[in-house]
């Protein structure tokens, strides 16, 4: 136990440093998946055919294949193309992935607004596009928090598999430490509680937000 | 002001106009009643293209509008429609409700909208529950608050879908009285209702459907004290 304590202190400034690469990954590839997420969701709402079959492409791929197999795909085939940093091959391989499911949680929730909103913003001469934004969004935004939250919990914690293209965030600094003093579990352990201890100060904000937007409407 | 020509609409084969001729005159007031599934409510929805037309020909202003070519939304800004289940935007106040199409459809200046906006609320007497938001309303005050966003837009004529079959029977009164009012300005008005009393009140013509068609139309006193199709009597019957 006293060895367990030991290792915690010993690595912590290694451990913040990798806990803000996680933090960084994590907040980028999610920025970019909402924006990915909504606008798929949008071309999927028109009810133009093409529009839909990219988007049942897009999140049929993307859910039908493992987040590490995107992450190896994107790195070591992009990068063939395009010089990308494992940095950015990994926090675009994760916005794409959240983005499929983003786009599934944010289609969901306009698709859940009463059919008579539309009617009553159209009745009023507006054009869709007009309606959608000021109309629908709006309703759809909030119904979308608390799975989005769900979400983003999830992001966080699947930033760990971008340890496989040798970014240092905290599960790759965990491997690291247990290959070298074979204390798997203690390091691990450890990555683990970095990992809570974030997500619980996401549960938190979330949960703040989430109190903020009923009570403003 | 509206004319339908052989209108007819199906929904997956189902042949729920069959061929409808309407004409409404500037002011008058048309109330159209019939059994459920008789097709009165299609009809009005088809009259602002929320539902579309399979055939026949639909005029407003007395002009032709074809869906392919007109812009409906610019149709839509002079076709008032009140809904039976309201159809508020909740996520604004009930002001920001009654001015949103003005400002964001005419872009008429906020203030001004605000201040038609207070006028009307105050015509359909709620014009202390400008700040509240819509699920703090009863329904007879949504339904109030429907009339007015729909009547900031001044629109030429004003087409009403059940427009208390949702209330509570209490509820009922205060917002006829603002239909009837409306009447009393002149507004030219297609209303769908199941309030005989209201319909031989304020009603200059009554249109009754029948399985998709016009069974009998005329004015309400000859048509509530002596109905001529055997339907419309069997309905009279079933509803007085």
């Amino acid at each position: 136990m006293t060895s367990f304590f030991e290792n915690l202190i010993s690595t912590f400034p290694a451990f913040m440093e990798a806990a803000w690469m996680t933090l960084r990954l994590t907040g980028v590839s999610l920025v970019l998946a909402f924006v990915i997420g909504l606008v798929f969701a949008l071309l999927k709402v028109t009810g133009v055919r093409w529009l839909g079959l990219l988007y049942n492409g897009y999140v049929g791929i993307i859910r039908g294949t493992p987040l590490i197999v995107q992450i190896m795909w994107l790195y070591f085939g992009i990068t063939q193309i395009v010089v990308l940093s494992a940095f950015w091959a990994g926090t675009i391989a994760l916005a794409i992935h959240s983005g499929a499911y983003i786009a599934e949680i944010f289609r969901g929730c306009i698709q859940s607004v009463e059919k008579g909103q539309m009617e009553a913003a159209e009745s009023l001469g507006m054009k869709r596009a007009l309606a959608m934004r000021r109309v629908i969004l709006p309703q759809a935004l909030k119904r979308a928090i608390p799975p989005l939250g769900n979400q983003f919990i999830i992001g966080l914690k699947d930033s760990s598999l971008v340890a496989f293209i040798g970014i240092t965030e905290i599960f790759s600094l965990s491997m690291d430490n247990a290959a070298v003093t074979f204390k798997q579990l203690e390091f691990y352990t450890i990555a683990g509680l970095y990992y809570l201890a974030m997500v619980t100060i996401v549960t938190f904000v979330l949960s703040r937000v989430e109190n903020r937007m009923d009570t403003a409407k | 002001m509206i004319k339908v020509e052989k209108l007819h609409k199906y929904f997956d084969g189902l042949h729920v106009l069959k061929g409808i001729d309407l004409e409404v005159a500037p002011q008058e007031v048309v109330v159209m009643i019939g059994a459920s599934g008789s097709g009165k409510s299609t009809l009005l929805r088809c009259l602002n293209f929320l539902e579309m037309k399979d055939d026949g020909r639909i005029f407003i202003d007395s002009k032709e509008v074809d869906p392919t070519t007109t812009p409906l939304n610019k149709v839509r800004e002079h076709v008032g429609m009140v809904f039976q289940h309201f159809n508020l935007f909740p996520h604004m106040t009930v002001l920001e409700n009654v001015i949103e199409a003005p400002v964001h459809v005419k872009r008429i200046p906020r203030a001004e909208a605000i201040k038609s906006a207070k006028d009307l609320l105050e015509r359909v007497g709620l014009s202390d529950k400008g700040d509240v938001y819509p699920e703090k309303l009863s329904g007879g005050q949504k339904q109030r608050v429907a009339i007015a966003r729909a009547l900031a837009m001044e629109p030429s004529v004003m087409l009403f879908d059940e427009p208390t079959s949702a209330l509570d029977p209490e509820l009922v009164g205060e917002v006829l009285d603002v239909i009837k009012s409306l009447v009393a300005d002149g507004m030219t008005m297609v209303v769908v209702t199941h309030e005989m009393g209201f319909a031989r009140e304020v009603a200059d013509r009554v249109v009754f459907l029948d399985k998709g068609l016009i069974a009998e139309q005329g004015p309400p006193e000859t048509f509530f004290s002596n109905p001529q199709h055997p339907q419309a009597q069997q309905f009279l019957s079933r509803v007085l």
